[in-house]
């Protein structure tokens, strides 16, 4: 066996701001039977909810006992990073196809311009063993890998990052793509040489989405995964429902 | 039809005229310019006046993007820290000499052109700056075609010729978990794809100092890789003349750069 120092990892993304859907996973992970001792957070932490700042708050300061939370960041993060100039897209274009123009003064009025210093020093991702943790991907974090998306990409994104496992959470889905089996024939001609035709075959491997903390109004998605048995598990849990008024504007 | 694919022009006006009277000599029906008409070489207006004046459908290269939109329009733009260095200075000389008309021109060129099954651009669907080198992952050269909604894809950008089969190719998908919307299992099988490198008339890289560039038969589906000597001395002379640094003089007289070997070999592009 490989002994590395976290065992059991808990997986999620897309907290979006709801403290209460955070609070809620946090409860269900230290239930686990086997501890989780790793605690990985793909991106989109905060959002349009009015609990961003306090969202904030809580993950730089985890309670005692708690897995210090390793966060990568997200489309969200780019979409704050853009509003205060310090992101690739000034014009917030894509935040406003998405939301509409209304939308930049509320993301302003969100989040203090330390919280969003804070959230420029996170990762881009994370490569741990053989697991690449990213919000989309090696592409960007926009890039959204789902069941549907064409097995060539989501290969193409594994061999890139030279990762066996890829955990995303731009899609918000919680699913598991196995790529069981592949082969192909190549063969390359230049001006001075005909190569023998090389044949490649698939190692197996996977994307996985981890799921969302707030894509469903009453429902929590993540992911807890166990590096040495390579077990996958998607967990689902509920969050208390709490007034949702204040905003910091 | 017999069409022939030129690539990386690099202001060598000398390597193109003679590519152009190759190309008539073999009777081609049509001509598709793969990018890069200028950079490194000493005449990349004239060069951009010949194309043009042909009526030759071109995509934007990655020098050509550079031109634009500021050297280094992409984080992966060289290779290498050697040949970015280089790159600078000739950055700087063609930004001095080209004319608004040209600039223009290169600026409104489309990244991908498309003829029935077969797709142009200069280094491949991602992005003019990435790199499709010949020993690339199978898979991943796949899907860069596929990508395209090719069976054939011509890139340049390398500066080094080949022709890539791709067969059989299959992968086996498992799906599932509480949003597996779509089907648990899928096999993906394709027909033969190919990858066409058109090599580089005006900057080949090769080994030699020979023009390369490509004829397609879209009957036969034969490629036919072309190398063409050409009067490269005077090339050389007009680089020094015109006060390029020297050493696009003495590689362009080797077909041959160290700075092009990638520091890092898979030489992906991530934009």
């Amino acid at each position: 066996m490989i002994w590395t120092t976290t065992n059991h990892w808990a997986i999620l993304s897309g907290i979006e701001g709801n403290l209460a859907a955070y609070e809620a996973v946090l409860k269900d992970i230290r239930r686990q039977r086997i501890p989780v001792d790793a605690l990985y957070i793909l991106g989109d932490v905060v959002g349009l909810h009015p609990d961003c700042e306090a969202l904030v708050e809580r993950l730089r300061s985890p309670k005692a006992g708690e897995p210090v939370p390793q966060i990568c960041t997200g489309w969200w993060e780019e979409q704050y990073f853009n509003l205060h100039g310090v992101g690739g897209d000034p014009e917030a274009q894509a935040l406003r196809e998405a939301y509409g123009d209304d939308v930049l003064e509320k993301l302003w009025n969100n989040l203090s311009r330390e919280s969003v210093e804070w959230l420029r020093s996170l990762d881009f991702g994370f490569l741990e063993l053989d697991c690449l943790l990213i919000h989309g991907s090696t592409v960007s974090p926009s890039d959204e890998l789902t069941p549907n998306t064409p097995p060539t990409v989501l290969l193409d994104r594994l061999l890139c990052a030279q990762a066996n496992q890829l955990f995303c959470g731009r899609s918000g889905l919680a699913f598991e793509c196995h790529l069981a089996s592949g082969a192909i024939g190549s063969q390359v001609t230049t001006l001075d040489d005909h190569t023998t035709p090389v044949s490649q075959t698939l190692t197996p491997r996977k994307v996985i989405g981890v799921g969302s903390l707030s894509r469903h109004r009453d429902r929590a998605t993540y992911t807890l995964y166990s590096p040495h048995t390579n077990r996958l598990q998607f967990r689902t849990v509920t969050p208390t429902r709490t007034p949702v008024a204040r905003g910091f504007g | 039809m017999k069409l022939a694919v030129l690539s990386c022009i690099h202001g060598n006006l000398e390597a193109l005229e003679t590519v152009l009277g190759d190309i008539d000599g073999q009777h081609c029906d049509r001509i598709v310019c793969l990018g890069d008409l200028v950079g490194y070489g000493p005449y990349p207006n004239e060069v951009v006046d010949r194309v043009r004046s042909l009526n030759i459908p071109t995509v934007q290269g990655c020098w050509d993007e550079d031109i634009v939109e500021g050297l280094n329009a992409c984080e992966c733009s060289y290779p290498s820290q050697l040949a970015e260095r280089r790159g600078l200075q000739a950055h700087q000389w063609t930004n001095e000499v080209v004319r608004p008309d040209v600039r223009d021109y290169l600026g409104q060129l489309p990244l991908t052109w498309k003829e029935g099954n077969l797709s142009f651009v200069h280094g491949s669907p991602n992005s003019q700056h990435e790199y499709l080198m010949p020993q690339l992952d199978g898979f991943i050269a796949l899907e860069r075609v596929l990508s395209a909604e090719a069976d054939v894809l011509f890139c340049g950008h390398t500066h080094i010729p080949y022709v890539r089969s791709l067969e059989d190719g299959s992968i086996e998908l498992r799906v599932s978990g509480p949003d597996a919307i779509s089907q648990p299992e899928q096999q993906l099988t394709t027909s033969l794809k190919r990858i066409i490198n058109a090599g580089s008339v005006g900057e080949p890289r090769h080994g030699r100092p020979n023009a390369t560039y490509v004829i397609y038969d879209t009957e036969t589906e034969n490629a036919d890789l072309r190398e063409v000597p050409y009067d490269y001395r005077k090339t050389c002379a007009a680089i020094v003349e015109k006060g390029l640094p020297k050493i696009f003089a003495w590689r362009l007289s080797r077909g041959w750069e160290f700075a092009e070997r990638a520091d890092d070999p898979t030489h992906l592009c991530q934009r």
